[in-house]
C-alpha cells in the first residue's frame, strides 16, 4: 500500500507543509515546537520505514537500475525540465541522516532559541524540504533549484539567531556558495545544449545526459564548473574560508545542520553528478582533488590546534574529515568511495553531536573560550563522558563510527593511490592532536574559572544517548550500511552489482 | 473601420473615454470615489482584453495575441499602481482628479504602443505614454525632488522622441511607408539611409529601456518621483518599450549590426547598472540602478532572438515587473510623511510590518535570480537563450553581475531582518486592504511564476509566433 503513495514526493514536501501548519500556532511556540517535532519525528519514521524495507524494494523491478524509487513527472516542457525524484542506497542514507540530523537539531535548540521561535521552526522546516531535494532530485534543473534554495533559511538562521559576526558570515557564506553555484548553472545549460545538439532530445535528466559524448576541452570545463560549485561545499582548501565563520557564528541548530548536511550535499553531488556526467574529465582531475584534499588535511589541522574557541576549533575539524571524503571520491574505487559515503554520514553524527554539546556548554557558562574550562570530568561528569565519546569518534578510534569510513578510504585509495593515502596518514596524526589537546584541556585539567554548570538534562541526555549509541553501532556494526550502498556503489564505479 | 474593428479596439477605447470621464467628474464633483472609478474602468479594460478576441486589423493598429497580452499585462500593472496609489496620495495630499487621469491616459499610450502597426502609431503611443509620466512624475507640487525630476525626465525624454521622429522620418524617407509589415517584407542588405533610421531609433528605445548609456535619468527620476509612479513607471513603461523592440526588430532581421548593438548594449548595461547599484544607500536610487541592470538582461536575450531569445524577454520582463511592483510598492507602503529612503531606515520592519517586509524580501530575491522566484525562471530562460545562440562571454558575464548584485540586494534584506533596532525607525502602522492586495498580488505572481512558468512559457511562444 505504502509504495503505491509518491514517497520520495512526501519526504520532500511534507516539511512545507509543515510551515503552513505553524501558522495557526504562530504565536504559541510551545504548541509549535510540539508540532514540529511531530513533524519531524514523521519525516523520521518514513525515511526509517524506507531504509527497514529497503530489500524489499529492491526486490521490487525498478524503473532504472540500482534505484529503489523513482518518481518522474514532466513539469516545464518549454525547459526540458522535468520533476524527477530518484531513491538509490546513496540518497537513502543521506536522507535518513537528514531526517535524524533535523530531529537533533530541533530538541538541541528547544530551549537555546527563545524569541522568534515560529519564525525559526518554520525557517528549519523550509531547509529540511531543500535538503531532501538535494538528495533526490535527478533532474540537473530541479537539483539546482533546491541547490539555491536551501541557502536561503540557512541565510537567515545565521544572521537573525547567529552571534559573534553573524551578518558578516552570514553574507559571506551566501555569496560563495553563489559564486560557484551560478557557474554550474551555466555548465548545466551548457551540458544540456550539447546534449540537444547531438541527439535531438532537449532533457536535463541524469541518465540521459550521462550518455552525452563530449570533447576533451569541454568536457573539463564543464567538469570544473561544477567541481567548483561542490568544493566550496565541502568545504576543499583553498575554497572553505567561509566556513570557520558560518559555523562559529551559527546558531547550534545551524552549525549541526551546516556541518551535519549542508557539507554532504557538496560530495553527494560530486558522486551523483560530477563523476558519473564527466567521467575523462574527473580521471584528468584526480591529482588536483588529491593535491587540494591532502593540503586541506594538514593545514586544517594545524589551524584546529592553534584555536582558543571550541567552536572554531570543530569547525576547522571538519574541513580535515572532508577532506578524507574528498579522498574517497578521488580514488573511484569501491572500497574506497563505500568508505567515503559511510564516512559522510559518521561526520553527520559525530560533529553534529560535538557541536550540539558545544552549545550545550555554551547555553551554561556564555562562553565557548577553551581557556575558561578545566576540570569538568569532575564538575559535569555526564557531560564530560559524552564529549569523549565524540571527540574519540572524530579522531577515529577503532570501534566508534569514523574509523570504519577512514580505514575504508585509506585502504581503498591506497590501492589506487599511494603516495596520496600515504600523505593523508599524517592527518589522522594532527587529528589526534589537536583533539586530544582539546579533551584535555576543557575535560581533564584543573578547572580554571568558576563556572556554574549544570549537568545534562533529560532532554540533552536522551539526544546524546541516542547519538552516542548510534556512534557505537555504527563503528561495531558497519555491515547493514555497508550492504545498502554496495549495489550503486559498484554502479557507479563500474564494477560488477 | 467597421463595428467589429471598434468592438476590438474597446479595451482602449474605455480607458481613453475613461480619461476624459474622470477629468470632468472630478471638475464636476472631486472627491477620492475618482480611484475607485479609475479602477473600475482599468478592470473593464482588462476584461476585455482578456474575453474579446484578437485578430482585426485596421489602419494604423494591428489587435493580435501579442497586443491582448501586452494589454493585460500593463493594465494589471496599472490596477495595482494604483491600488498603491490611492493611499500614498491621500498621505502626501496629491488631490485632484489629475492622477487617476493621466494613469488611465499613460495604459491608452502603453496599449497603443503595444498594438501599433505602423510607426507612427508607435511613435504616437511611445509618446502618450512618456508625456503622462512627466505629468505623474512631477505630480507632487510641494515636493522639489519630484520637480527636479520631472524636469530631468523631460529634457531627456524630449530628446529621445526627437531622436525617435527623425529615426522614423530617415526610415520613411528611404522606403516610402511607415507599415511595419511593409517594412519587415524586405530582406537585408539594406541602404545605409534606413539603417540611420534604424539605428536612431534604436537609440530613442534605448533611452526608455534606460540601457547604459542612455540610462542617466533613472536613478533621478526614480528617486525624485512618488514611490506609486515609480512603481508604474519602472515596471510597465518597461515593458512597453520591450514590446516596441520587438515591434521593431523585424524590420532589421538579416543585419548582424542589430545583434552586435545590443551585445554592447547588454554588457555595458549589466556591467555598470550592477556596480554601481553597489555603491547606493538609499532603497529608491539602488532599486532604480538594479531596475538598469535588470534590462542589460533583456538586452542580452534581444541578441539571442533567434534561439527563443523573444520569449525570454518577454518572461524576463513580466517577473521584473512584478518584482518592481512589489519592492517599489513596500517602499510606498512603508513611507508615510516623507518617502523612506535610507536603508538604515527599514531596519527591523521584516518584523514590524511582516506583508510589506516578506513582501520586500520575496521581490529582491526575485530581483536577484534565487529560486524558488520568478526571477530565477528569468535568468534561467535569458541564460539557455544566450548560451543557445552561442553568447557564452556575456552569458558568463550575466553570472558574475548577477552574482555581484547578489550582494546589493542582501544588503536591504540584512536591514529587514537582522539588524537590531535603535529607535531612530518610524513606527510601523497597519495596511489598507487595497495596500494589503497591492503586494499581494506581485508577491504571489512572482512565487506561482517561480515554481509553475509552464502555462505563461507557452503562451509566450504562441504570441510570438
Amino acid at each position: 500500500m505504502m509504495t503505491g503513495l509518491p514517497l520520495l514526493t512526501i519526504l520532500v514536501f511534507l516539511p512545507l507543509l509543515g510551515c503552513l501548519l505553524i501558522l495557526p500556532v504562530w504565536k504559541r511556540p510551545g504548541a509549535a515546537r510540539l508540532l514540529v517535532l511531530g513533524l519531524m519525528g514523521g519525516e523520521l519514521a518514513l525515511a526509517l520505514w524506507l531504509y527497514a524495507s529497503w530489500q524489499g524494494l529492491a526486490a521490487l523491478k525498478p524503473a532504472a537500475p540500482g534505484y529503489l524509487l523513482l518518481e518522474d513527472v514532466p513539469w516545464i516542457p518549454a525547459f526540458g525540465i522535468r520533476y524527477t525524484l530518484g531513491l538509490d542506497g546513496i540518497s537513502l542514507l543521506m536522507v535518513v541522516l537528514t531526517a535524524f540530523s533535523f530531529c537533533v537539531a530541533l530538541v538541541v535548540s528547544w530551549r537555546a532559541i527563545g524569541e522568534k521561535v515560529s519564525l525559526f521552526l518554520a525557517l528549519l522546516l523550509a531547509m529540511e524540504a531543500g535538503i531532501m531535494g538535494v538528495f533526490l532530485a535527478l533532474d540537473l534543473a530541479l537539483f539546482y533549484l533546491f541547490w539555491e534554495v536551501m541557502l536561503i533559511p540557512m541565510f537567515f538562521l545565521i544572521g537573525i539567531w547567529g552571534h559573534g559576526r553573524r551578518i558578516y558570515s552570514t553574507v559571506k557564506f551566501f555569496l560563495f556558495t553563489m559564486f560557484g553555484s551560478l557557474l554550474m548553472l551555466l555548465a548545466i545549460i551548457a551540458l544540456h545544449l550539447l546534449h540537444a545538439r547531438q541527439s535531438g532530445v532537449a532533457t536535463f535528466g541524469l541518465f540521459e545526459l550521462i550518455r552525452t559524448p563530449l570533447p576533451a576541452g569541454t568536457q573539463l570545463w564543464l567538469f570544473a564548473a561544477f567541481f567548483l560549485a561542490f568544493a566550496i561545499k565541502f568545504p576543499l582548501f583553498p575554497l572553505h574560508t567561509w566556513l570557520p565563520d558560518a559555523h562559529t557564528d551559527a546558531p547550534t541548530a545551524g552549525s549541526v545542520i551546516l556541518a551535519g548536511l549542508l557539507l554532504k550535499t557538496g560530495s553527494y553531488g560530486l558522486i551523483r553528478f560530477g563523476y558519473p556526467l564527466f567521467p575523462q574529465a574527473a580521471q584528468a582531475m584526480t591529482p588536483l582533488i588529491y593535491t587540494l584534499a591532502i593540503v586541506g588535511i594538514i593545514y586544517a589541522s594545524l589551524v584546529a590546534f592553534a584555536q582558543e574557541d571550541m567552536k572554531r576549533l570543530i569547525a576547522y575539524s571538519s574541513i580535515g574529515h572532508m577532506g578524507y571524503v574528498a579522498i574517497g571520491i578521488a580514488a573511484w574505487e569501491p572500497v574506497a568511495l563505500s568508505g567515503s559515503i559511510i564516512q559522510m554520514a559518521n561526520h553527520g553524527v559525530t560533529t553534529g553531536a560535538l557541536f550540539a554539546m558545544v552549545g550545550m556548554l555554551d547555553e551554561r557558562a556564555h562562553t565557548r573560550e577553551i581557556g575558561a574550562f578545566g576540570g569538568l570530568w569532575g564538575k559535569i561528569p555526564l557531560w564530560s563522558f559524552f564529549f569523549l565519546i565524540f571527540s574519540m569518534a572524530s579522531v577515529g578510534l577503532p570501534g566508534l563510527n569514523n574509523f570504519v569510513g577512514e580505514f575504508l578510504v585509506l585502504a581503498g585509495a591506497f590501492a589506487k593511490a599511494p603516495l596520496a593515502a600515504g600523505s593523508s596518514f599524517i592527518g589522522i596524526v594532527l587529528t589526534l592532536v589537536y583533539m586530544v589537546r582539546l579533551v584535555q584541556e576543557v575535560v581533564f585539567q584543573v578547572e580554571r574559572r568558576p563556572l556554574p554548570l549544570a549537568d545534562l538534562n533529560r532532554r540533552e541526555l536522551s539526544v546524546l544517548a541516542v547519538l552516542a549509541l548510534l556512534t557505537v553501532w555504527m563503528g561495531m556494526h558497519p555491515a547493514p550500511l555497508l550492504a545498502l550502498i554496495h549495489g550503486p556503489v559498484q554502479l557507479l564505479t563500474g564494477g560488477a552489482p | 473601420m467597421n463595428a467589429a474593428d471598434t468592438y476590438a479596439l474597446a479595451p482602449l477605447i474605455i480607458l481613453a473615454g475613461g480619461s476624459v470621464l474622470i477629468l470632468l467628474a472630478g471638475a464636476v464633483r472631486p472627491g477620492g470615489y475618482l480611484y475607485g472609478l479609475a479602477g473600475a474602468l482599468i478592470a473593464a479594460s482588462l476584461l476585455g482584453s482578456l474575453c474579446i478576441p484578437a485578430g482585426a486589423v485596421m489602419p494604423g493598429l494591428a489587435v493580435t495575441p501579442f497586443a491582448r497580452f501586452f494589454a493585460v499585462f500593463l493594465d494589471s500593472a496599472g490596477l495595482v499602481a494604483l491600488l498603491l496609489a490611492s493611499g500614498y496620495n491621500k498621505r502626501r495630499g496629491i488631490v485632484g482628479e489629475e492622477y487617476p487621469a493621466t494613469l488611465l491616459f499613460a495604459l491608452v499610450g502603453m496599449g497603443t504602443a503595444c498594438a501599433a502597426g505602423n510607426l507612427l502609431m508607435l511613435f504616437l503611443g511611445l509618446e502618450a505614454f512618456t508625456f503622462a509620466f512627466y505629468l505623474l512624475v512631477a505630480i507632487e507640487r510641494d515636493s522639489v525632488r519630484g520637480g527636479e525630476a520631472g524636469l530631468k525626465y523631460l529634457l531627456n525624454g524630449t530628446l529621445s522622441a526627437a531622436v525617435l521622429a527623425m529615426g522614423i522620418a530617415l526610415v520613411y524617407c528611404s522606403r516610402g511607408t511607415l507599415g511595419l509589415s511593409e517594412l519587415a517584407r524586405q530582406p537585408a542588405p539594406f541602404e545605409p539611409l534606413f539603417l540611420a533610421g534604424i539605428c536612431l531609433i534604436l537609440l530613442g528605445l534605448a533611452f526608455k529601456l534606460s540601457l547604459v548609456p542612455a540610462h542617466l535619468w533613472t536613478p533621478d527620476v526614480y528617486q525624485g518621483a512618488p514611490a506609486p509612479v515609480t512603481a508604474l513607471l519602472s515596471t510597465a513603461s518597461k515593458g512597453a518599450s520591450a514590446a516596441a523592440v520587438l515591434l521593431i526588430l523585424p524590420l532589421m532581421a538579416g543585419w548582424r549590426g542589430s545583434h552586435d548593438i545590443f551585445w554592447c548594449l547588454a554588457l555595458a548595461t549589466m556591467v555598470c547598472g550592477n556596480l554601481a547599484a553597489l555603491a547606493q544607500t538609499g532603497i529608491k536610487r539602488l532599486l532604480a540602478w538594479s531596475s538598469v541592470a535588470q534590462m542589460g538582461y533583456v538586452a542580452l536575450a534581444f541578441t539571442a532572438l533567434p534561439a527563443g531569445g523573444g520569449v525570454a524577454a518577454l518572461f524576463y520582463a513580466v517577473a521584473y515587473g512584478a518584482a518592481g511592483l512589489a519592492s517599489f510598492g513596500a517602499v510606498t507602503v512603508l513611507s508615510d510623511g516623507t518617502d523612506r529612503d535610507a536603508i538604515d531606515q527599514y531596519r527591523g520592519l521584516g518584523y514590524r510590518n511582516p506583508l510589506a517586509g516578506a513582501v520586500l524580501a520575496i521581490a529582491l530575491f526575485s530581483l536577484a535570480g534565487i529560486p524558488p522566484t520568478a526571477g530565477f525562471m528569468a535568468k534561467f530562460a535569458v541564460f539557455s537563450a544566450a548560451l543557445r545562440a552561442g553568447e557564452t562571454a556575456l552569458a558568463v558575464t550575466g553570472a558574475f553581475t548577477a552574482l555581484a548584485a547578489v550582494f546589493f540586494y542582501l544588503r536591504v534584506v540584512v536591514a529587514l531582518y537582522m539588524k537590531p533596532i535603535d529607535g531612530t525607525e518610524a513606527e510601523a502602522r497597519w495596511l489598507t486592504c487595497s495596500e494589503a492586495m497591492a503586494l499581494a498580488i506581485p508577491a504571489a505572481a512572482m512565487v506561482v511564476m517561480g515554481v509553475y512558468p509552464s502555462p505563461l512559457l507557452d503562451l509566450l511562444a504562441r504570441i510570438l509566433r
